[in-house]
């Protein structure tokens, strides 16, 4: 008897562990065994002096089953309305859920506030509730640089910075599995089986972007649109010497923490993806590019007749004048069409668009913004002496924002074009692609001493009785600085709509340059231009800067170029 | 081996030099008696105790061990949570902070406590007592708004009686020519792409 219920005893023993011993360890194991996902943090997105524009923080979202709290589903559907703020009665009635064991609760709650409501209500007996780990991403500073920063949605980056270093800010998550004693609460054994892989918390983005600046700038972008009725309006603060954008406005613009209250046509950043036609400011670039080939002077004279034929159509000044006698200095400060052009006819076939290529236009300048746009800068092919000369004035191109006020600040730099950055240092960029001010490349597009010319040419454009421009002054300060108004191209007809981008772009102190501002407003309805919309603009954002960074004076008298003859 | 040992001649003779009471007269000569084989028995009771106090021992440490392992376990896990809470409140007070530190929340207290952002730049040389630039007393015009006008929304009923017959057309400048610099008033409509 014995013999025998050994002898099954003893089968059973080589059944388990002579056949089949790993399917019941693995079994034993799978009781107690947990896998936890140790999440890597993302990275934060910080203005120059360390302040965050994004950051993450513990979240966690609540889980109801309502299998076991229906049961006194109206006391807890208070108690999460008032700790949540979450709907009373939706609330109830997912807490009562007939067939469900599995109810979101809310979603992306800060884990102090979720973990003290479910606390609260075990302590009150409730049952059923439960969290698990929801990353949560603010924008403490809301729309200051949200169109830089971008932001999340539920799923992943939706826009900005957020998207395009996406792989370098998310890093990657660790993993660690350990053997739990259920009965007691989940305590881990001691001395059990373990194993761990740390989490690669994600890279942190440190912008050249100054919070503060930027505050200033996108406000007083947004009072100048308001008050000339404009669809639009675009600002840059570049720092000259280094290419660092120390701000770049757009507006209307979204609040990064809650970019569902804005229409999705203001969740962009317009000042990179969108184009338009820069109008005189881009002046500057030829008139430069025209000193530097050694074909005029400041004192250049030219007598400007009231109209100019070219192509098929006549070329005419947005004041009506008969012939007049002005200097390229004239030219600048008056800001003549005709003017302009018949001194860029000095230029040999094809070397004006090899100047602008060498200033960046036709050019994405990469500052690690996907989607940014190239402009239109004609190819060689489609390059014709018509288009040319409303090239030479800044109409037959069009420019991003940046694009253009980096092409300005060469004149700013001594006639250096140093690339625009937005990022400290250096980060990559989902594509492979490294940027930031560590890897800014310099090229000298014309000579210092034709920047130095056409740096003394602005200075005029500022002055009360000769320039457009009297209110881009900065008391004790001399600015150079040069105004535009061009025609807007409507896309529904491809064709000039009578409606116009006015702009102002310029740098201060002018014989020392510490900052480049460039202010752009679309369709105004006020009747303004780039000097009387434009102007105030720059002066306030300039002033500002220069008080913030703490630049004197430097006392240099402001030329007293003639400007006719 | 013994026997041919003691037979022979060399190994005998070394034996003698080295024990010469091993000869036969010697060994008579000697009364030796067999020693009697004395039990001494080791006392039990210690070596019992110390076995059962090193097994005791080692179990009730070994328990002792695990138990305060276990101890560790728990007191490690409130810990983790504490650690957990702790970082949380951090984050949830950093986030405060940060909430304090937004240029926003910073302009609109400075204007609930009348200040406004000061128009030219002024530095003041402080060892010398110097002013540079334009020293001017701050006015409001430098300090934009806090916040975007909005559109007023017209009322339902209005909007519904307007909508159809007035289109809404922004208001052009009557003096194009004088208003727009730059514009180049070129006739043909260029085409963009």
């Amino acid at each position: 008897m014995i013999a025998m219920v050994l002898s099954v005893f003893g089968g059973r023993l080589v059944q388990l562990q002579g056949f089949d011993p790993h399917s019941y360890a693995a079994m034993a194991a799978k009781e107690n065994l947990v896998d936890v996902v140790l999440p890597a943090e993302r990275g934060d997105i910080l203005d120059r002096s360390g302040r965050p524009l994004a950051d993450s923080i513990d979240g966690l979202m609540v889980i109801a089953d309502p299998s076991l709290t229906k049961h006194y589903a109206p006391q807890l559907a208070t108690l999460l309305s008032n700790r949540l703020g979450v709907d009373y009665a939706a609330t109830l009635a997912k807490l009562r859920k007939p067939g469900s064991r599995f109810q979101y609760i809310a979603r992306k709650v800060p884990a102090t506030i979720a973990t003290a409501a479910v606390r609260a209500a075990d302590n009150r007996k409730y049952e059923g509730l439960t969290t698990e780990r929801d990353p949560v991403r603010e924008y403490p500073a809301h729309d200051v640089a949200a169109n830089i920063v971008g932001f999340m949605g539920t799923d992943g980056p939706l826009a900005g910075l957020e998207r395009s270093f996406n792989h370098a800010l998310a890093g990657k998550d660790g993993k660690a599995t350990y053997e739990v004693d259920q009965a007691a609460h989940d305590t881990r054994i001691p001395l059990g089986k373990s194993s761990r892989v740390d989490p690669v918390d994600g890279q942190n983005l440190r912008l050249t972007i100054d919070s503060d600046l930027q505050w200033y700038t996108q406000h007083v972008l947004m009072k100048a649109v308001q008050d000339s009725r404009a669809d639009s309006g675009m600002a840059v603060v570049m720092d000259s010497k280094t290419g660092e954008v120390l701000s770049l406005a757009d507006f209307p613009t979204y609040d990064a923490s809650d970019p569902a209250l804005s229409p999705k046509s203001d969740r962009g950043i317009p000042s990179l993806s969108d184009v338009y036609e820069p109008g005189s400011v881009e002046k500057v670039l030829t008139l430069s590019a025209l000193l530097d080939a050694g074909k005029v002077t400041p004192r250049t004279r030219l007598v400007v007749p009231s109209q100019y034929k070219s192509g098929d159509s006549y070329i005419h000044d947005w004041f009506g004048h008969g012939t007049i006698h002005l200097t390229l200095t004239g030219v600048i400060a008056q800001s003549s069409n005709i003017g302009t052009v018949l001194a860029s006819n000095k230029f040999k076939p094809g070397q004006l668009r090899r100047y602008l290529v060498k200033f960046g236009l036709g050019q994405r300048t990469d500052v690690g913004i996907t989607g940014e746009s190239s402009g239109i800068l004609p190819s060689k092919v489609q390059w014709n002496p018509a288009d040319e000369d409303r090239i030479d004035f800044g109409q037959s191109i069009s420019v991003n924002a940046l694009q253009e006020a980096a092409a300005i600040n060469t004149i700013a730099n001594g006639g250096v074009r140093v690339d625009p950055s937005l990022i400290l240092g250096h980060a990559t960029m989902n594509d492979g692609t490294e940027v930031g001010t560590d890897v800014a490349t310099r090229r000298r597009v014309v000579s210092a001493k034709a920047a130095r010319q056409m740096t003394h040419m602005m200075e005029r454009v500022v002055d009360p009785n000769v320039g457009l421009a009297p209110y881009a002054q900065v008391p004790g300060y001399v600015v150079a600085g040069k105004t535009g108004t061009a025609q807007r191209v409507n896309p529904a007809c491809h064709c000039y709509d009578g409606t116009f981008t006015v702009s102002f772009a310029g740098f201060a102190p002018a014989d020392n340059p510490r900052f480049t501002v460039y202010v752009v407003v679309h369709n105004p309805r006020n009747g303004g231009g780039g000097g009387s919309i434009g102007g105030p603009v720059f002066a306030k954002i300039m002033g500002f800067a220069l008080r913030r960074y703490g630049v004197p004076p430097t006392h240099t008298p402001a030329s007293q170029l003639p400007t006719t003859w | 081996m013994s026997s041919t040992a003691a037979q022979g001649g060399p190994a005998q003779q070394v034996r003698a030099r080295i024990a010469p009471w091993l000869d036969g007269s010697a060994l008579g000569r000697a009364r030796l008696t067999v020693v009697p084989h004395r039990r001494t028995s080791a006392a039990r009771l210690p070596f019992v105790l110390l076995v059962s106090v090193i097994l005791v021992g080692g179990v009730v440490g070994l328990l002792c061990f695990n138990t305060s392992m276990q101890q560790a376990a728990f007191s490690e896990n409130n810990l983790q949570d504490e650690a957990t809470n702790l970082a949380a409140r951090e984050q949830t007070l950093q986030l405060q902070l940060q909430g304090m530190q937004n240029p926003q929340a910073i302009a609109a207290r400075a204007q609930r406590l009348g200040m406004v952002i000061p128009g030219s730049p002024a530095l003041l040389h402080v060892p010398t007592g110097k002013v540079e630039g334009h020293a001017q007393p701050a006015t409001r015009d430098f300090t934009p708004p806090l916040y975007p006008r909005m559109k007023k929304p017209k009322p339902l009923v209005e909007r519904a009686r307007t909508a159809p017959t007035t289109p809404t057309t922004p208001t052009r400048p009557t003096t194009p020519g004088t208003a727009h610099r730059a514009a180049p008033a070129n006739t043909h409509a260029h085409v963009h792409r």
